[in-house]
């Protein structure tokens, strides 16, 4: 190998790529622009969901009727956001016709009675309406209308139970309460906790997860491997063997070995450097990105490797650039998905779960999440480190064989 | 000493035999071109000397040495096309090849300077003429001894092909050895000291222009200009002839007796001939008796 061939070689890359606008869209603008309208998309905080609910009530006279649970559900709160936006219909028949239609998200049906039948002790039914097709939006409304419902019911119980509490007391017999020991507060307990045996007391941990820009600027190191640095060796090798200079290279006293070093190098860092970018631009954006350590670089630059051999590989195999530009879109387009690069393993479908736990790119970026996103120790990662460095030397002797017969038919 | 030194050299491609036992001795300090229509294996023979391209039998020596890699840097190639990277600078491309030959920074300055090139200007934007000089400058930076310039003034205007033509003179001046390809007999007529005619890969003459005219031995040729209608009916006559941009050149044995009756078949036919002579024979002129064809004709 000679230091100063490789060094050319890397210097002239640089110098080409620096001059070509194309090349430096795809490789430093788009990029940016990803992490640009993602992080502007889902970075910020997502404010509490506002449910539309239709209400369909008949006007009572009472302590407490129907149209004071709707003004409450008017009032209700959380995070300073209406939790429910109120529509008011005349009739059951045209609220669930703006339920079809998608005009509202829930239907509250207070029957005639309700009002009385809640305030003279008697069970005071509702009917909710939900749609149920789109399992997503109704499991989150439902979720909402009912907890609502549920901490209405428990209240309910709690001033129920108050106001028997309060006309037993002047009933019990003294005797019965000191022959027994009982107090008025020992009562109160047992009924309430007859009324509700368990209770719930919800506590908030603040845990580690990947916020939306975490996510996205990793995404976008997983997709600078699957795009730019595919095609960036790829293309670069067959513009060489189309111009015939790298037959001329091979004809020098260099050899086509000194060529490869320098290539691999050149979009090495050329890939780096566009790493670095968008990492830095994403802090200066959105306030935050991640800076890998010691160990998430040695991902990067195995994951790199694993691409540049990926690449070179797939240039070697088909010989044209514009094979080499379809065959790595065909292949980068879905696994931008399948393996976990853009998607959260966790929303794949069963069936795509193993694409992204086996293909060594989508692996790598698991891990690099889990060490600098997650702070999981390197240790956990290290055996799945191991694997990968062995699909990356496997793609390596591959791309190194290709191109070996290449160089080979440059000579016949 | 021979400058290259080649023996029964073959050359397939698949099923098609583009060498078919080449011999040739080129000498240390001379022009030597090789003459011949597109396909004759002039760009395989330079290819097999500058690029190392494998043949399949035969011996090849450069300065008496067996060719190898190691005689790599004793022989520089200008191809036909350019090898400059367009976006680069002449400086950079310059100092891109001074890196992949080992050759001294110096020298890029040197090139630029003795080609009168312009340093800071992107290959891109040369016209034809100085990326040609580009080419030569590349293959000058490591002083080799022989010089290959293949096809080295195609697409070039006249006045930058005569500027090469002084170059290529200058090269040898300095006493190296210059091998080029070309298909064009004016070039091989003006710079060679000695050509060898190649057709269908095959060596098929060598000698200095005189010696390959001799060729022709007592054959005239006659030319005839002028609007040229019937020429098909002269074939039947005269069989061998070059047509060319309203030129017909005729070979006849004895041209007292040919000339009357050229002249009877062209006006009978309807041709409307401007002038008419008795012509020195060209290389294109050896190239059709030799083997039956034109140079241009592929």
């Amino acid at each position: 190998m000679k230091f100063r061939v490789i060094k050319s070689i890397i210097l002239k890359d640089l110098k080409e790529l620096r001059r070509e606008k194309m090349a430096l869209f795809w490789i430093f603008i788009f990029p940016l622009m990803w992490i640009t309208l993602f992080g502007t998309m889902w970075g910020g905080e997502s404010p509490p969901i506002t449910v539309d609910i239709g209400v369909v009530y008949t006007n009572e006279s009472g302590p407490f009727t129907a149209y004071d649970i709707v003004e409450i559900m008017r009032n209700v709160t959380l995070e300073e956001t209406n939790l429910f936006n109120v529509l008011e219909f005349k009739d059951e028949n045209s609220a669930l016709e703006a339920l079809k239609s998608g005009k509202i998200d829930a239907v509250v049906v207070f029957p005639k009675g309700f009002g009385v039948n809640l305030t003279s002790g008697r069970q005071a039914r509702v009917y909710l309406y939900f749609d149920k097709s789109d399992p997503q939006d109704y499991q989150i409304v439902s979720g909402v209308v009912k907890g609502f419902f549920g901490e209405m019911e428990k209240e309910m119980k709690r001033r129920r139970i108050e106001m028997q509490l309060e006309y037993m007391e002047s009933y019990l017999p003294k005797g019965l309460i000191v022959e027994y020991n009982l107090t008025t507060e020992m009562i109160r307990e047992y009924m309430l906790a007859s009324a509700e045996p368990i209770v719930i007391e919800e506590k908030e941990v603040e845990g580690k997860t990947a916020t939306p820009i975490q996510f996205y600027v990793t995404s976008f190191i997983g997709i600078q491997f699957l795009f730019a640095t595919m095609l960036t060796i790829g293309t670069g090798t067959l513009e060489e063997i189309e111009k015939g200079t790298l037959r001329r290279i091979v004809a020098s006293p260099a050899t086509a070995w000194d060529f490869l070093m320098g290539k691999m190098l050149s979009t090495f860092l050329v890939i780096m450097i566009s790493i670095v970018v968008g990492l830095v631009y994403a802090k200066f954006v959105f306030g935050e990105t991640i800076v890998p350590s010691v160990f998430g670089w040695i991902i990067i630059f195995i994951a790199s490797l694993f691409s540049m051999s990926l690449g070179l590989a797939i240039a070697m195999g088909t010989r044209s650039i514009r094979s080499t530009t379809a065959v790595v879109n065909f292949i980068s387009m879905p696994l931008l998905f399948l393996a976990g690069i853009v998607v959260p393993e966790s929303a794949l479908p069963k069936w795509a779960r193993p694409i992204a736990n086996y293909f060594p790119l989508g692996r790598a970026l698991k891990d690099f999440r889990l060490l600098e996103i997650y702070n999981r120790p390197a240790s956990e990662i290290a055996p799945d480190i191991l694997w990968i460095g062995l699909a990356t030397l496997t793609s390596l002797i591959i791309a190194v064989v290709l191109y070996n017969w290449a160089v080979k038919r440059l000579e016949i | 000493m021979s400058a290259i030194k080649i023996k029964n050299l073959t050359k397939s491609y698949e099923n098609f035999l583009a060498l078919k036992g080449i011999n040739l001795e080129i000498e240390e300090g001379e022009i030597f071109a090789l003459l011949g229509p597109n396909g004759a294996g002039k760009t395989t023979l330079i290819r097999i000397l500058a690029e190392g391209l494998k043949f399949d039998s035969g011996d090849i020596e450069v300065l008496g040495e067996k060719l190898s890699k190691k005689t790599a840097r004793l022989i520089g190639y200008v191809p036909q096309e350019s090898i400059s990277y367009d976006l680069l600078t002449v400086e950079e491309n310059l100092g891109f090849y001074a890196d992949l030959y080992d050759a001294p920074r110096e020298k890029v300055k040197e090139l630029i300077k003795r080609f009168d090139l312009p340093a800071k200007k992107k290959a891109k934007e040369l016209s034809g003429g100085f990326k040609r000089r580009l080419n030569l400058a590349i293959s000058l930076l490591y002083e080799p001894k022989i010089l290959i310039l293949d096809e080295p003034s195609t697409g070039l205007d006249v006045p930058s092909r005569r500027q090469l033509w002084d170059l290529i003179k200058g090269f040898k001046a300095e006493g190296k050895t210059i091998l080029l390809a070309t298909h064009y007999m004016e070039e091989a007529e003006a710079l060679a000291d000695r050509i060898a005619i190649m057709n269908e890969g095959r060596v098929v003459a060598v000698g200095t222009a005189d010696e390959l005219k001799d060729l022709i031995g007592e054959e005239s040729i006659i030319q005839v200009e002028g609007i040229l209608k019937g020429v098909e009916g002269i074939r039947e006559v005269f069989p061998r002839f070059i047509e060319k941009s309203g030129i017909l050149r005729i070979h006849v044995r004895n041209s007292k007796e040919a000339l009357p009756k050229i002249v009877e078949l062209l006006i009978s036919a309807g041709s409307e001939v401007k002038a008419i002579k008795v012509e020195e024979p060209t290389l294109e002129d050896v190239f059709l008796k030799l083997t039956g064809r034109a140079l241009d004709e592929v």
